[in-house]
């Protein structure tokens, strides 16, 4: 269990617009070790052998887990490291040594552009996909409240329909009371029919834990982070990893789990979208406490009001202007399908901490 | 609105289609309690097996059902001879669902739940909008009654005179004498009672062939 080396490693690199994750570790170190071979080889063959051109293999290796900045950044230091070999070898011929290094910096800058291009492809399609999630998740709330809607609304007007017969009964003269207890019996009915809809409809939000395995809280953070990154990068926010090593595994369906995180995640970084750049700041913690394994999403964002902190959870409710209210309802639901709490609070004057507690595996 | 029920004219019958019992039974009783009589479907498929009553009224059509939905159903009616007018009530309608149903001639649309005045102001105006229907078909059917009463020499002469030709002329293109057209011009006056040449013309009109039957006279649509 390396996640939280591999999260320091995170929150050194991101300055430098470096995109690592756990299961990158490695890559990055083989661009290391490689980088350092060819540099040797390089430095001790003559100069009539290019085995600068071998830094391209180094710039397809970090296609996949640097961001542009961290790519030309790489580009550069193997044309850097290209020429100080090229000074450094004593052995060859000095023009054949001039032209090689020109090679081979060509190689290097063609590569670096072409991985550039790809990683522009990359982060399109990305982005392609995380509007099609969101607008498929709208979508499906909007049709689940308008059969929601229907299901209610026929007991509601029988009730209404039903009430007014029954004034109506009433308001005769002679009143009719026996049609209007009738009348007044079928609003009974109607509303513990409309009372049945609602219960069911919440036994139906509450879920059931689709599939359950064992993990680590941190790796589900991590991966949130990793689908949430384009987002986090493009609105500037620092990201703050401060993930517990050797946490007990958890029980659950992690793609439950990852969508609360992404949903708390996405939720600080809109809160935060007003601030000044370099206030923007965001802070995931995971820490052990007892038999349970908790997190906290810290955002330096508006907060909201302190008697509404109570609402935060509930369906329908919301301070955001497009908001469908639904977010926090459904990371409240999953995370108590879990077994687990959820709850916020305002740490200061600024910012919102939500804290999620989840039980740790039994007998780990 | 009042109900102003000819002596001839039968008590209205508001005909229900709706798959929720309770609004079934609650618009039946709503309707019971301003003396309206009522009757009530389960779906299209049930009203349509139960047989027309002869009597006015209206259809009060819910949007979505299981099988069939309103809306459906009210595009069919037509060629189903159903000329019953139509009050729409849904659960969830939007504003391009609305549009169609009262372009395709509904008396209302009405969101559940709904108004009770709104309602029964909707239903009244369906039964008055299906009495005049009613009244203009029997208008026509005793006319063309009095048609056939007509003798063949009697149709020739009305067909000549609503078309504005003078006795004389008549005379000459049925060659008979001019009596003859005068005599008979007298018995289609009498047997259509018509009292004037122009009354005689709108008759005509009516059930002139090639007149569509059923065609509703000047309703103001939403009444």
């Amino acid at each position: 269990m390396f996640a939280a080396q591999t999260a320091r490693l995170r929150y050194f690199l991101h300055p430098y617009g470096l995109k690592a994750t756990g299961s990158r570790l490695g890559r990055a170190s083989i661009i290391t070790v490689l980088t350092t071979a060819v540099f040797i080889l390089d430095t001790v063959t003559d100069l009539e052998i290019a085995t600068a051109v071998f830094y391209i293999v180094v710039i397809l290796i970090a296609i996949g887990m640097f961001r542009r900045r961290g790519v030309i950044l790489l580009s550069i230091v193997c044309i850097v490291l290209t020429l100080c070999s090229a000074l450094l070898t004593r052995s060859g011929s000095y023009e054949a040594g001039l032209i090689n290094s020109g090679i081979s910096i060509a190689a290097i800058a063609i590569t670096t552009w072409l991985a550039l291009k790809m990683i522009a492809a990359e982060s399109a399609a990305h982005e392609a996909r995380a509007q099609l999630i969101r607008i498929a998740r709208i979508n499906s709330l909007g049709e689940l409240a308008a059969s929601i809607a229907h299901e209610v609304n026929q007991p509601l007007a029988a009730i209404a329909t039903s009430g007014d017969a029954c004034l109506r009964w009433l308001a005769a003269e002679p009143p009719n009371i026996d049609r209007a207890r009738l009348a007044a019996g079928r609003i009974v009915d109607d509303a513990n029919r409309a009372g049945k809809v609602v219960a069911r409809v919440s036994e139906h939000m509450r879920g059931e834990v689709a599939e359950t395995r064992e993990m680590s809280l941190n790796d589900v953070v991590l991966e949130a982070v990793a689908l949430a990154q384009s987002e986090i990068d493009r609105n500037g926010v620092a990201l703050r990893l401060d993930l517990t090593d050797a946490l007990p595994p958890i029980l659950g369906d992690p793609v439950q789990l990852q969508q609360v995180l992404g949903n708390l995640i996405l939720n600080a970084l809109e809160a935060m979208a007003d601030l000044p750049a370099p206030r923007r700041s965001l802070d995931l913690r995971t820490w052990q406490d007892d038999t349970t394994v908790r997190l906290c999403v810290k955002d330096a964002g508006i907060g909201i009001r302190e008697d509404h902190l109570p609402l935060l959870f509930d369906s329908f409710w919301t301070t955001k202007a497009g908001g469908t209210g639904m977010g926090l309802a459904i990371c409240r639901t999953i995370v108590e399908a879990h077994g687990g709490e959820i709850r916020a609070s305002l740490p200061g004057p600024a910012g919102m901490e939500i804290h999620v507690g989840l039980p740790a595996r039994a007998g780990s | 609105m009042t109900d102003e029920i000819d002596p001839g004219e039968l008590p209205p019958v508001v005909r229900i289609v709706d798959d929720d019992a309770s609004v079934r039974a609650a618009i039946e009783d709503l309707l019971a309690s301003v003396g309206l009589d009522a009757r009530s479907f389960a779906s299209t498929r049930a009203f349509l097996d139960s047989g027309m009553p002869d009597a006015p009224g209206c259809l009060v059509l819910d949007v979505r059902m299981p099988g069939q939905s309103g809306l459906e159903f009210q595009r069919q009616m037509a060629a189903l001879g159903i000329s019953l007018p139509v009050i729409f009530i849904t659960g969830h309608g939007d504003v391009p669902m609305s549009v169609r149903a009262m372009k395709d001639g509904a008396i209302e649309f009405l969101m559940k739940p709904f108004d009770d005045q709104a309602l029964l102001d909707a239903i009244h105006s369906g039964i008055g909008r299906d009495r005049l229907r009613r009244a203009f078909e029997s208008e026509i059917t005793t006319l063309q009654a009095r048609h056939r009463e007509l003798t063949l020499g009697e149709r020739a002469v009305m067909e000549s005179v609503v078309k504005g030709l003078l006795n004389k002329q008549i005379a000459g293109l049925l060659g008979v004498s001019e009596i003859t057209v005068k005599v008979r011009r007298r018995q289609v006056m009498l047997k259509m009672g018509a009292t004037s040449l122009p009354q005689l013309v709108r008759i005509y009109d009516l059930i002139a062939p090639g007149r569509e039957v059923g065609q509703t006279p000047g309703v103001e649509p939403g009444s």
